[in-house]
């Protein structure tokens, strides 16, 4: 499985792509909502994308948003992962198209858990 | 009063830190303790924070992450997996630097009052010129033996209709 990591910080990047790494996927990383765009325009083709909110060019809200309006990367699940934990920002991110939501400082449990809940951990993975 | 609106106590300032490193430095380790006693003076001190803002009401508030540049170069190579002698270059030390700022000031904005814009992060080579708003809590902190300091301020902002 193939995943998308985008974050504006590489430090970032780094943490979320070892989780994924750890739990079987091969990934791939953007740094902002456009750059991530311009990966899957390229044709590369991802089951999961990692998503931070707050990125300089184009935000997490609108990656997800122009993700959810192209019929071809409809089976593409979406995950925030942000320091965003109001409430009200959660139910934005939900309601744009995002599947599952992760707040930063995380463990790599937590992205575990989330993964299986959406039956997106690789095979060797699952207990 | 507007610093109600930042009501945020030096232990919630420690639960931040502690989670923030134990999971993103410290393997769910929990090795950040409050430090007690007079903080030394910081010799070639760095900064980075993030700006919360809420500018219909003109106010907004700033956590700042302080230590010295050794201690941001430790940070760094744990941050990026980078080998003990590895060369922090200064774009390592920018990105995680900035980040753990980013990470505890973003928990630090759950806590505010009122819902909050955060800002992108700043990283410099010193503190932040803050004479013109108000300081709310500060809380230093121990490391592996390394010293570094939480602050939090809140922001005088022009109100936007």
């Amino acid at each position: 499985m193939k995943a998308l990591v985008i974050d504006d910080s590489r430090t970032m990047r780094r943490i979320v792509s070892s989780v994924l790494s750890d739990l079987g996927y091969e990934t791939v990383e953007a740094g902002d909502g456009q750059a991530a765009l311009d990966v899957l325009e390229s044709g590369t083709e991802v089951d999961l994308a990692c998503v931070d909110w707050n990125m300089p060019v184009m935000d997490g809200l609108t990656f997800v948003t122009e993700v959810r309006n192209r019929r071809e990367w409809k089976d593409i699940t979406l995950m925030m992962v942000t320091t965003e934990s109001e409430h009200g920002q959660i139910v934005r991110a939900l309601a744009a198209g995002a599947h599952e939501y992760v707040i930063k400082p995380f463990t790599p449990d937590a992205i575990r858990d989330k993964l299986e809940l959406l039956g997106l951990l690789p095979t060797e993975e699952r207990v | 009063m507007r610093s109600g609106l930042v009501g945020v106590d030096r232990t919630q300032m420690l639960a931040i830190t502690q989670d923030v490193f134990a999971a993103m430095v410290d393997g769910g380790e929990v090795l950040v303790s409050a430090r007690f006693g007079a903080v030394p003076e910081v010799v070639d001190p760095v900064a980075a924070w993030v700006d919360m803002s809420v500018p219909s009401l003109g106010f907004g508030a700033r956590a700042v992450v302080r230590t010295d540049r050794p201690t941001a170069d430790v940070l760094t190579r744990a941050l990026l997996m980078m080998g003990d002698d590895e060369h922090v270059g200064l774009d390592d030390f920018i990105d995680a630097f900035g980040e753990l700022a980013n990470v505890v000031g973003g928990n630090v904005k759950s806590l505010l009052s009122v819902p909050a814009v955060l800002s992108l992060p700043t990283v410099s080579g010193q503190a932040p010129v803050m004479e013109d708003n108000q300081f709310i809590q500060d809380i230093a902190l121990d490391w592996r033996g390394h010293v570094f300091v939480i602050e939090l301020w809140m922001l005088v902002l022009e109100p936007v209709a």
